[in-house]
């Protein structure tokens, strides 16, 4: 679904340790202007970019040095200011199966599987977020 | 005058020599010519000293009578009568007289001769002869003993003189001797060739072969005994050896459990032990005598037998501890350990051949079932390296997944990105599309590596696997039609319950089948047959190669899925399960399928093979998994 020029972009953070990653899906997500991006790429440092950064969506690596996907969600969580928000964990370790469905969930998570298309992400960031943007 | 009346004699003339002088006398041939010598006193008296002493030399002494001329001359020649066997006067005897006593003096001194000629020959016996020869009288007394005897009871002819049997040895010998000889006394019956024992006071036993005969005196009156025993202690021991020594060979060959036989040069039975007959299935040695083995067992390894036994006559050369095995007549196999020698008789001769042999079958069952158990460990010792390997795989393609699908991520989406800028440009954006593929393609890879390593820690429901298969083929029923692919299915009556991972079972299937139309480009027919089968004997009615993971009596569900494609390439027969390896080119697939297809096989306990069909019209698949109960 195509965002509303008038409302404002959709504030999409993404923790991954892969900076091409992160710049090539920042690149694409803010092409169309429906999306703004904030990008981390020290896991460390999620949870306050998180806090400063505010965003109505993480997208979140599960394999990360340092603090991995699950530890940085546990924390995000765990602060009230940032426990509201959705998460999507993308990780490169799926299974055919799993990775042939686009977004599913797993163990009440939602998960997309690297690599991952742009219609894909954004049709997912849209049904976590229920059309509020 | 004298001689010429001898010469006149009627009926047996005399011949006469007249010798006047001592040296002619000399020349004469007393032994051969001469019966009787004739002196004169007269003319040889003072030769006559030389006389005798000539005589004496000679080996037979003629009777020796004097020639007197009156009764008065005696007295003064006393020496010389005391000389002579006989003497005549010429003055007081007629002539008659005269040749009277000449002949009677000659048979005289002829018996004297012989007299002590038997007498010489009784003592050259009784002196040399190595046996015990005794005399003895009515009351069983020694009168004269061989001088052996003596020597050999250490007495002297004084000594034993006179001694009895009970002198010498213990009752148990001397009672019955002497009863044997008054038993001879009275019947007069000789007794021949008794073996007796003696027993001498010493304690010391002697064997003796004797024999006895009545005595008898010139008038035949019985007076004695006369008893010759030979000593044959050391015939008796050799023969008491020989015994022992027989005795010892029977137990041998009666006792061993080994089979024992000696066969003559035909190959016939001399001699077979109780094992031997019993192997042959003869009721008794007699029955086996004299027979060949192919009498009672006509079957290869009689054949071998005379072949071997042949050999060893022609080469004289032993056979030793070689292995052979026998089909017993109940079918049950044993192996018998050899060996066969050439067989001598006394002089060296060679009359036959001489074998044993031992049943080993049980040392054969144990060696075999090492061996087996060798193989098991060995092929486990391989299947864990499999297992390994799969591991380590495992582990490797986690670490690459991640590894590479972040890269493929951010070419993905870097394409996508450019897409959209370069929509206008045609070609270009055909680029973007071929790049998108390769990334996918590559993606495909990476699933591939992990579904190769997949976790075994499935859950497993037992599911009938003709439904499974069946299910697969309509769920593929249009890549079928599409590829000119008839399928023709020939699946069991009953349910094949088999223990599966659903999925993953699929994917076998699926992988097979896609192969199937993989190498029927132009179409072709697709057989899928399913059977139970109970496993009889290992590898005789599955498969050549199932050894240790089927056990004999499991069911088994078969599943047999041919093509009929180009087939396999011999050269490529050992490669085909192999990971990466594929005939395909490279846009057609990663090459995991079969290697894939294997794991998850195994993975259910299952054994899969690719072969050519037998009749040479394409390839087929065969599985074999585990029949389990419906749960």
């Amino acid at each position: 679904m195509k965002k509303d020029q008038k409302n404002t972009p959709c504030r999409v953070l993404v923790i991954d340790d892969e900076a091409p990653f992160t710049r090539m899906l920042k690149m694409n997500l803010e092409d169309g202007g429906d999306y703004c991006v904030e990008v981390v790429n020290e896991s460390p440092k999620a949870c306050a970019v998180a806090r400063s950064f505010k965003p109505d969506i993480i997208l979140l690596d599960v394999v990360m040095p340092e603090a991995d996907g699950g530890d940085v969600a546990t924390r995000i969580r765990e602060h009230p200011a940032t426990a509201g928000i959705p998460i999507i964990f993308v990780s490169a370790m799926v299974s055919r199966k799993e990775s042939g469905a686009g977004l599913y969930q797993s163990g009440g998570e939602h998960f997309l599987a690297k690599p991952v298309s742009r219609k894909v992400l954004t049709d997912s960031i849209s049904e976590v977020l229920g059309g509020k943007h | 005058m004298l001689g010429k009346q001898l010469e006149a004699t009627e009926g047996e003339p005399y011949k006469v020599h007249f010798v006047t002088e001592i040296k002619a006398l000399q020349e004469l041939d007393i032994a051969s010519d001469c019966d009787a010598l004739l002196v004169d006193y007269i003319s040889f008296s003072n030769e006559f000293e030389s006389i005798l002493g000539w005589l004496k030399r000679e080996k037979v002494r003629p009777a020796i009578l004097g020639i007197f001329q009156r009764q008065e001359d005696l007295s003064d020649a006393a020496d010389f009568v005391s000389a002579l066997d006989e003497f005549v006067l010429l003055d007081s005897m007629r002539s008659a007289e005269c040749l009277l006593r000449i002949a009677r003096t000659i048979e005289r001194c002829e018996r004297e001769r012989a007299l002590v000629m038997d007498q010489n020959l009784l003592q050259s016996l009784l002196e040399s002869i190595p046996d015990a020869v005794y005399f003895k009288d009515d009351k069983s007394r020694f009168m004269r003993v061989s001088k052996a005897m003596l020597l050999k009871y250490g007495k002297d002819f004084e000594s034993i003189r006179g001694m009895t049997d009970f002198d010498l040895f213990t009752d148990e010998h001397a009672r019955p001797a002497y009863e044997d000889e008054m038993e001879i006394m009275r019947t007069g019956k000789a007794i021949v060739g008794k073996l007796e024992k003696e027993t001498l006071k010493s304690g010391k036993v002697k064997w003796v072969n004797t024999t006895k005969v009545p005595l008898s005196d010139e008038r035949g009156r019985i007076i004695g005994t006369l008893g010759i025993s030979r000593d044959i202690s050391d015939l008796q021991e050799a023969q008491e050896n020989l015994r022992a020594e027989r005795n010892l060979f029977r137990s041998i060959l009666n006792n061993l459990p080994d089979r024992i036989y000696v066969k003559d040069l035909q190959g016939q039975y001399l001699r077979a032990n109780p094992s031997q007959i019993q192997f042959l299935g003869a009721p008794s040695e007699k029955a086996v005598i004299g027979t060949t083995m192919f009498d009672h067992l006509k079957d290869e390894a009689s054949r071998r037998a005379f072949a071997i036994e042949a050999q060893i006559i022609r080469e004289i050369k032993p056979l030793l501890n070689k292995e052979y095995s026998h089909l017993k007549r109940n079918g049950e196999s044993v192996w018998y350990l050899t060996s066969k020698v050439p067989f001598f008789d006394e002089a060296g001769e060679l009359v036959g051949t001489i074998g044993i042999s031992r049943d080993i079958t049980f040392q054969k069952q144990t060696e075999l079932r090492l061996r087996e158990a060798i193989q098991t460990l060995e092929e486990t010792k391989l299947q864990m390296i499999e297992v390994e390997k799969f591991n380590t795989i495992g582990r490797m393609a986690a670490g690459i997944a991640h590894e590479v699908k972040n890269p493929l991520a951010v070419v993905s989406l870097g394409l996508e990105f450019l897409e959209d800028k370069l929509k206008a440009e045609a070609k270009l954006s055909e680029l973007v599309i071929d790049m998108k593929t390769a990334i996918e393609k590559a993606n495909t890879i990476i699933f591939d590596l992990m579904d190769y390593s997949a976790s075994r820690e499935d859950s497993m429901v037992a599911q009938d696997i003709n439904t499974q298969i069946k299910r697969i083929l309509k769920l593929m029923q249009h890549n079928f039609e599409k590829g000119g692919v008839m399928v023709c299915p020939e699946f069991s009556e009953e349910a094949l319950w088999v223990e599966m991972e659903p999925s993953r079972m699929e994917q076998v299937f699926m992988n097979l089948f896609l192969n199937a139309l993989a190498v029927m480009p132009r179409g072709g027919d697709l057989t899928v047959r399913t059977r139970a089968e109970r496993l009889k004997q290992a590898g005789a009615n599955v498969s050549a190669k199932i050894t240790e993971r089927f056990r004999i009596g499991d069911h088994l569900a078969i599943i047999e899925i041919e093509d009929s494609g180009s087939g396999i390439d011999p050269a490529h027969a050992d490669k085909i399960f192999d990971p990466f390896f594929s005939t395909r080119s490279t846009e057609d697939g990663t090459g995991l399928g079969l290697s894939v297809t294997r794991n998850i096989v195994e993975m259910h306990r299952g054994l899969i093979t690719l072969e050519n069909r037998l009749d040479q019209r394409g390839a087929c698949a065969s599985l074999i998994f585990p029949i389990t109960q419906k749960s």
